[in-house]
């Protein structure tokens, strides 16, 4: 074997790096290594001047591989690998050694720092010296979208997918799509009715050539990758055929089993068969199998026997579905923290205490209360009604530690809103601060306080129980005057904390995406890649990622749509070729490799283990299985680790 | 109480019939008391097995030693072999059969459950006889060994002598069988299980350090614990640089790069590595046969290795190695009520 031409490139990157660590040094100390014809230092090799010299020294010193010692892989690991190949020489023969987030960033002290960055570059170097030149491995693609969700994020991701011309499957797990915003009144700031601008695009969901839609639906699993992904969805049995339904409502008029709203939140009834609300899409019914009184003719068959179109049918199965995609966008949403998490608000239980979605369907035309605030008990108009913010939000100690972003926002709509229905209304909010960042939002939130004169109290609520006159006594503080406050409310409004809805865990777990440490979906990068997920070709949109309002959240779906285009744009994807290989010798069969592969890449022949390159994605999980040193990831080989190992070891 | 014809008999059924090349068992040794593997092709040997507590190998070895004959032979023979398996070979051919070392068919596993007793420690045998060593040992009752001796008969209470693995038995009888005798057993209240490593768990971490410094520097690294071990058949021991696989397309340069993870020289820390490498490819495979430190000659502790990982398999995954022929191995199963609060 030829002796490697290694040159080594150590980035400044401005001070970040070379504030802790001696760069100059650095630098200088990697020419001893027996393999480094060439080492220069940069203040930002990732510019354009940077990756210019990069060229020219390769180019100079006909170099055969390169180690920069900067930031993550991660975030330039494909820069300077592009780099690499712009000056003729294969990008595999790149490595990263990353002596920012893994050594500057955590130091203070510059001599220590220093030393670690050399043994971390010079490890580095021992690595790139066996790395081969690899291909990449060209993948054809599947030019077909998934969109898992369909709330507001997922209609605009699909509908800005389909109308490019790539075929959508849009899943969602309800019987209609619409998601939360179709339970909501009006908007902020522009206070504009919900309904009349997502029933629009509902409809065009509904009737676009390029959109499958499968409602009552859920994806079970995922195999497959990047490019070429096989989802199995499983299909639940509506018992309503919605071709043949006519939408006359007789069944629900027969139908004896009554049961909460949920569409509404519990503050009206439906019946077991129901629709969901008039503009339901698809407009069907659907038999709520769970409160049915047993899809049998004997113990009931009242709707069956009503339906002049034979359109219900008790025999309906389930039905598993397995769809080719190329790219998935999940879009799965928020549900609200639970009031039963919060004892020192009621836990739920106390009456005339409702949350903020409960709030909206009172105010809302299409609600429990026809669009009059009433509060649940007496139906009485409520005169005075309290508006508390941060409920489950901030709180570390007890609830969840972030902001839920919307609740300042929506607080002061619901306000609003309460002001326009009863005008002789007293309006009180507890809040901690503002936080109305956004176009038009603090002047929105200045409005409800001038104009609509809205009672805003710095302060928390500590307590609240129900009085023996029907009142809900609040009682809190007003930071601001430092007094105590207790207010005999009629009714009390709660802005409760966001959190990922109940199907995202499944949906992470099934996607194999990662979440953050609040249960959100992890994005792969918080500044360069918001919207992709640490898997590649599942993109994220909506307030499954993090709490957002509506504007944010339909640009993240056009972005995350957007992303997915461009991916599904190319004929063929480059997978990369850095895969498992099978030492044959060395493999027994023993077949724990083929259990543990998350991807399903590895299986059984003749009694050895073979690799599917298209599928494997490197992640070294059969490396770390195998007691037999049998599998081995091209260019991460056991050698390398042992070389790198001994270069920390200072070997 | 099983009876040794029982065993002569179906193994010299299963030779007469064919269904079995040769069988796996025990006969009487040519010194003292112990008995000795042996493997037998005729019926008409069959009558040379015997049964009784010192009984102590582990079979499943000489399977796994059949097993790579055969695959260097020309003309392999790969009929059925007939294996005498107490509980914890049995669990050792249950391991195997999960890796695919070779297949359900090609085993006949004569189960015998240790009931109410076990296996001897020679060692405790012969501090109990200050020396002296007994010319028989026999199972008595239920609880008990009968021990013959120049100048007559002791009767010792198993707990005494018996092997510590058996003390902490959590199953004498062997689960995979084709046929078993005994009645089955499981776990027989002589000492809780895990007590060994959770009692050496109670020292802290200076002193249990100080300790395996001891014993590690002990080592003579005479590789008499993977010879013996069912489970140490890899072609290519990682942490051995002795034992490399050299096949006729193993280039020059794959020589050149080998790998040695642990330097062939004795000293403590080399042996650390080699003996913790051992443990942690043994985590969910070792079957607790204890093999590895009754055939050590400085007397290491290797038991206590491995059944602390035995441990934490067990009260982290509820896994047992060898428990469940169907079952995913421990180290390439993923279950989402698994504890992973360190994942996140």
């Amino acid at each position: 074997m030829t002796k490697k031409r290694t040159g080594v490139f150590v980035c400044h990157c401005g001070n970040n790096i070379a504030a802790t660590v001696d760069v100059k040094r650095l630098a200088e100390e990697m020419t001893d290594e027996e393999t480094v014809v060439y080492s220069q230092d940069y203040v930002y090799m990732c510019s354009d001047p940077g990756q210019n010299s990069v060229i020219q020294a390769i180019k100079d010193n006909q170099l055969d591989s390169v180690v920069v010692s900067c930031c993550s892989p991660n975030l330039h690991e494909k820069t300077f690998r592009d780099n690499a190949e712009r000056a003729g020489i294969s990008g595999f023969t790149c490595e990263i050694a990353n002596i920012r987030e893994q050594c500057a960033w955590v130091h203070k002290n510059r001599e220590e720092a220093t030393e670690k960055a050399i043994k971390i570059s010079r490890s580095a170097i021992r690595r790139v010296a066996h790395n081969k030149a690899l291909d990449p491995i060209a993948v054809p693609v599947t030019r077909r979208v998934m969109v898992i969700g369909g709330g507001i994020a997922g209609i605009q991701a699909a509908l800005d997918v389909a109308n490019a011309g790539l075929e959508v499957i849009l899943v969602e797990k309800l019987a209609t799509i619409g998601g939360h915003m179709l339970q909501l009144s009006e908007t902020f700031p522009t206070l504009d009715c919900s309904q009349c601008i997502l029933s629009p695009k509902m409809v065009e969901v509904s009737r676009h050539p390029n959109i499958k839609l499968m409602t009552y639906s859920e994806v079970q699993d995922v195999s497959g990758s990047v490019g070429n992904f096989r989802v199995k969805v499983l299909q639940k049995p509506t018992y309503v055929d919605p071709e043949a339904c006519k939408l006359c409502d007789d069944c629900v008029q027969v139908c004896p089993v009554v049961v909460p709203n949920e569409h509404d939140l519990g503050l009206t009834a439906r019946r077991a068969i129901h629709i969901p609300f008039a503009q339901a899409i698809p407009a069907s019914y659907t038999l709520d199998v769970d409160a049915c009184l047993g899809l049998n003719p004997i113990r009931c068959g009242k709707c069956k026997d009503v339906c002049e179109a034979g359109a219900i049918n008790y025999d309906m199965q389930p039905r598993t579905v397995f769809e080719e995609v190329g790219a998935i966008i999940v879009a799965t949403g928020f549900d609200l923290y639970g009031q039963e998490n919060l004892g020192e608000y009621g836990a739920g239980k106390v009456e005339d205490v409702l949350d903020g979605l409960q709030f909206e369907r009172l105010c809302s035309a299409s609600g429990a209360t026809k669009g009059h605030v009433l509060r649940p008990s007496d139906h009485k108009v409520p005169k005075e009604v309290v508006f508390i913010q941060c409920v489950g939000s901030r709180d570390p100690a007890q609830h969840c530690a972030y902001c839920s972003k919307i609740c300042c926002m929506y607080t002061a709509k619901h306000a609003r809103l309460y002001k326009h229905h009863v005008p002789d209304g007293r309006a009180y909010v507890f809040y901690i601060d503002i936080r109305s960042g956004g176009k038009g939002y603090e002047e929105f939130v200045q409005r409800t306080m001038e104009d609509d004169e809205t009672i805003y109290l710095r302060g928390r609520v500590s307590k609240l129980h129900r009085t023996r006159d029907g009142k809900v006594r609040v009682l809190g503080t007003d930071t601001l005057t430092g007094q105590n406050v207790e207010i005999d409310a009629d009714m009390v409004v709660l802005a409760l904390a966001m959190q990922p809805s109940k199907g995202t865990e499944q949906a992470a777990k099934v996607l194999k995406i990662g979440r953050d440490k609040d249960g959100f979906l992890a994005e792969a990068h918080p500044k360069l890649k918001p919207v992709e997920s640490v898997t590649a070709g599942i993109y994220l949109a909506g307030a499954a990622q993090g709490p957002k309002d509506i504007p944010e959240t339909v640009s993240q779906a056009s972005a995350a749509a957007c992303k997915v285009l461009a991916l599904l744009s190319q004929d063929t994807l480059s997978h990369a070729p850095t895969v498992a290989k099978v030492r044959e010798s060395h493999c027994t069969g023993c077949e724990m490799c083929v259990d543990a592969c998350p991807y399903q890449a590895i299986r059984l022949l003749n009694g050895k283990a073979v690799v599917n390159e298209v599928l494997c994605e490197g992640c070294g999980t059969c490396a770390g299985t195998c007691v037999r040193a049998a599998i081995d990831v091209k260019n991460v080989t056991q050698l390398q680790i042992h070389a790198m190992i001994s270069a920390i070891m200072g070997g | 109480m099983v009876k040794v014809e029982d065993i002569q008999q179906c193994a010299a059924g299963l030779l007469e019939k064919g269904q079995v090349k040769s069988v796996l068992g025990f006969r009487r040794g040519t010194a003292g008391a112990m008995a000795e593997p042996c493997t037998i092709t005729e019926a008409a040997e069959a009558g040379t097995l015997v049964w009784d507590p010192t009984c102590l190998n582990n079979l499943a070895l000489y399977l796994v030693k059949d097993r790579k004959q055969q695959a260097a032979s020309k003309t392999p023979d790969i009929r059925p072999i007939g294996i005498v398996a107490k509980g914890c070979d049995s669990r050792a051919v249950a391991v195997l059969l999960q890796e695919n070392y070779f297949k359900r068919e090609e085993v006949f596993v004569i189960g015998v459950s240790c009931e109410g007793t076990g296996v001897i420690d020679p060692k405790k045998v012969a501090t109990l006889l200050k020396g002296r060593s007994p010319s028989r040992v026999e199972f008595d009752g239920a609880d008990g060994f009968k021990l013959t001796l120049r100048g007559g008969e002791m009767q010792v209470p198993a707990r005494e002598i018996l092997a510590d693995r058996c003390l902490e038995c959590r199953a004498a009888s062997p689960a995979l069988n084709d046929v078993v005798f005994g009645e089955p057993s499981g776990e027989r209240g002589y000492a809780t299980p895990f007590h060994a490593a959770k009692e050496a768990l109670g020292a802290s971490e200076t002193e249990r350090w100080a300790a395996w410094e001891h014993h590690f520097d002990r080592c003579l690294r005479c590789f008499a614990c993977r010879s013996v071990c069912p489970m140490c058949y890899c072609p290519e021991c990682v942490v051995d640089s002795t034992s490399f696989v050299i096949e006729p397309q193993t280039s020059a340069e794959e020589k050149a790069n080998r790998i040695k993870w642990c330097e062939r020289s004795p000293n403590t820390s080399e042996s650390a590595v080699y003996h913790l490498t051992r443990a942690i490819h043994l985590a969910g495979r070792c079957v607790d046969c204890g093999e590895c430190e009754r055939v050590c000659p400085v007397n290491i502790p290797l038991r206590l290795l491995n059944t602390m990982l035995e441990m934490e398999a067990f009260e982290m995954f509820h896994y047992q190695a060898g428990h469940d022929l169907s079952q995913a191995s421990l180290l390439s199963s993923f279950r989402d009520e698994d504890p992973n609060s360190f994942i996140r």
